[in-house]
């Protein structure tokens, strides 16, 4: 299911051309990144998954338990989020132990950091699909993806193999709708990420610059208009807030 | 007013009216309004003119609420880009209002028909749910069906300040389905409806801590579920995160290794298993200490 291809960068590789030589303060154990680096000589705190490995309980918890030492330690440090995961692995114990519920406990880690001033920051490195991207990247102040990442949903032969309809109706379809497209330019296109950064990008002044420009405002629906991805989202929203101030 | 009829068994708007103060209930962006989903249309399935999601305002015992009740029968109350779009300007005139906010979940997550869109307005979603939680506005998921919360909206739902459930209500991400395909029918027999809600049902979500209330599976007992909650609210702050993180910590060393749910509900006080099986939501509770 995840085949990593031969060209894929090394999780170190790609840690390196973020923060250069201050990777040496994030460490990786079993696929999961905690710690701290700089960017722009100013303090990070770095977590996220490599290796497109699954994220189950024990991994969300490791997450959350850095960014609560963050708060406790390095008070309104940003935090940066990198996303290279497969989602969760289905399985019946993670399940029965509450899987949901660990994800939400990583999620509200993040929110108390943010509402004490922690600005966060996504950058999807790999895979950020399905589950793995909604329990932590997505709900970052900014969000960005490496042009290289697999971002969205799913691809479309999975959607085509789940909804039963025809994957060359679906690719037909993607042509014009960007939100059945797979990859990071069209989630880009729907506002789902606030820019793609490419192989030339200098990534360490790029980072830099996203946490300069982090506001807690979401404005995805507002990009997803203005991109063309996704029309309706903020009509639908301003009219559910408009028709219930009457 | 429904009698003898299950909470499960209602369509979503019977629901509502079940739930609410009688006429009460005013509908935001109703069906006559006709907002469809072009993806659905463009793909040839057929449409629906709530998108599958009824949404408003009402009266629980007086009380002023906002309140959305997710139609199951409607591509599995998944969520697209108008259904989640209602849903975070539902979250968002709540936290704006600050007014308690009700879902009444059954959605397997993101309407896979419609791509990114649906996953991004979930995420959009929890960003308003901690909105209103921030404003100390009451957000509380009610759980009561099989379609249950899946996928996206499971975890959506571990986001709002409190969770009711029913036995009959499931609550994860993966279902059982795609576990089976995925480590095999000797590992985990869907089928099997014992196992799949000692899974996944109401019982051990509530016995683990997951659900705040285990109700019985009628309209009566959801409205005081909800009534409960709605002058509370949970706090997301460093003690409570802290304390959150040590008891999932605790509940992965004791449980990590059991592959029978069994397990759990006898370590959780649960001696009568087969009694414990068959006893109503509430029953079981009285039967099992809460597991904190």
């Amino acid at each position: 299911m995840k085949k990593p291809t031969q060209k894929k960068p090394s999780a170190r590789a790609v840690l390196a051309r973020m923060f250069g030589a201050t990777v040496e303060g994030i460490s990786i154990e079993k696929s999961v990144l905690t710690g701290y680096a700089a960017v722009d000589g100013k303090k990070v705190c770095v977590i996220g998954t490599c290796d497109g490995t699954y994220i189950d309980n024990g991994a969300a918890l490791r997450l959350a338990a850095h960014v609560i030492e963050c708060i406790e330690r390095a008070p309104k440090t940003p935090i940066v989020m990198l996303v290279d995961s497969a989602g969760q692995e289905p399985n019946r114990v993670a399940e029965m132990l509450g899987l949901a519920s660990y994800f939400g406990h990583l999620l509200s880690c993040l929110e108390l950091a943010r509402r004490k001033g922690h600005k966060l920051i996504t950058v999807a490195t790999g895979q950020a699909v399905g589950g793995a991207f909604l329990c932590y990247g997505m709900f970052a102040d900014r969000i960005y993806a490496l042009d290289s990442a697999s971002v969205g949903l799913m691809p479309i032969a999975a959607m085509s193999a789940v909804t039963k309809i025809p994957a060359p109706v679906l690719e037909k379809l993607s042509k014009t709708m960007p939100s059945l497209e797979f990859g990071a330019a069209p989630f880009a296109l729907l506002g789902g990420v606030e820019e793609v950064w490419s192989a030339s990008d200098d990534i360490q002044a790029k980072l830099a610059a996203a946490i300069a420009a982090s506001s807690t405002e979401d404005n995805r629906a507002e990009l997803g208009k203005k991109r063309g991805g996704r029309k309706l989202a903020l009509d639908i929203r301003k009219k559910v807030l408009a028709e219930s101030a009457r | 007013m429904t009698g003898a009829i299950l909470f499960h068994e209602l369509t979503a708007r019977q629901r509502v009216a079940a739930l609410v103060d009688a006429g009460s209930f005013s509908e935001l962006l109703p069906p006559p309004e006709r907002i469809t989903s072009p993806y659905l249309a463009q793909l040839g399935i057929p449409v629906s003119f709530d998108d599958g999601l009824v949404i408003g305002h009402a009266r629980i015992g007086g009380k002023k609420i906002y309140l959305a009740a997710q139609v199951g029968q409607f591509v599995g109350g998944a969520v697209g880009e108008i259904h989640g779009a209602k849903l975070t300007g539902l979250f968002k005139a709540a936290a704006r209002d600050k007014l308690p906010c009700v879902l009444i979940i059954e959605s397997g997550g993101v309407r896979l028909h419609e791509g990114s869109s649906g996953e991004i307005a979930i995420a959009e979603t929890m960003r308003a749910i901690f909105e209103c939680r921030a404003l100390k506005v009451p957000t509380i998921a009610v759980i009561a069906t099989d379609i249950g919360a899946f996928g996206g909206i499971g975890i959506l739902s571990t986001c709002c300040d409190f969770r009711i459930m029913t036995e009959h209500g499931r609550l994860g991400i993966s279902g059982p389905i795609v576990i089976e395909k995925w480590m095999g029918k000797k590992a985990y027999d869907s089928a099997n409806r014992a196992l799949v809600w000692k899974t996944s049902g109401g019982k051990t979500k509530y016995l683990l801590g997951d659900a705040d209330a285990l109700v019985h599976d009628t309209a009566d007992a959801v409205r005081d579920g909800i009534s409960k909650f709605l002058g509370k609210s949970s706090a997301v702050s460093l003690v409570s995160v802290k304390a959150r993180q040590k008891e999932l910590q605790k509940r992965l060393k004791k449980f990590g290794a059991a592959s029978d749910p069994d397990t759990v509900w006898k370590s959780m006080g649960v001696r009568d298993i087969q009694a414990a099986s068959l006893a109503s939501g509430p029953e079981f509770a009285a039967l099992a200490k809460r597991g904190k």
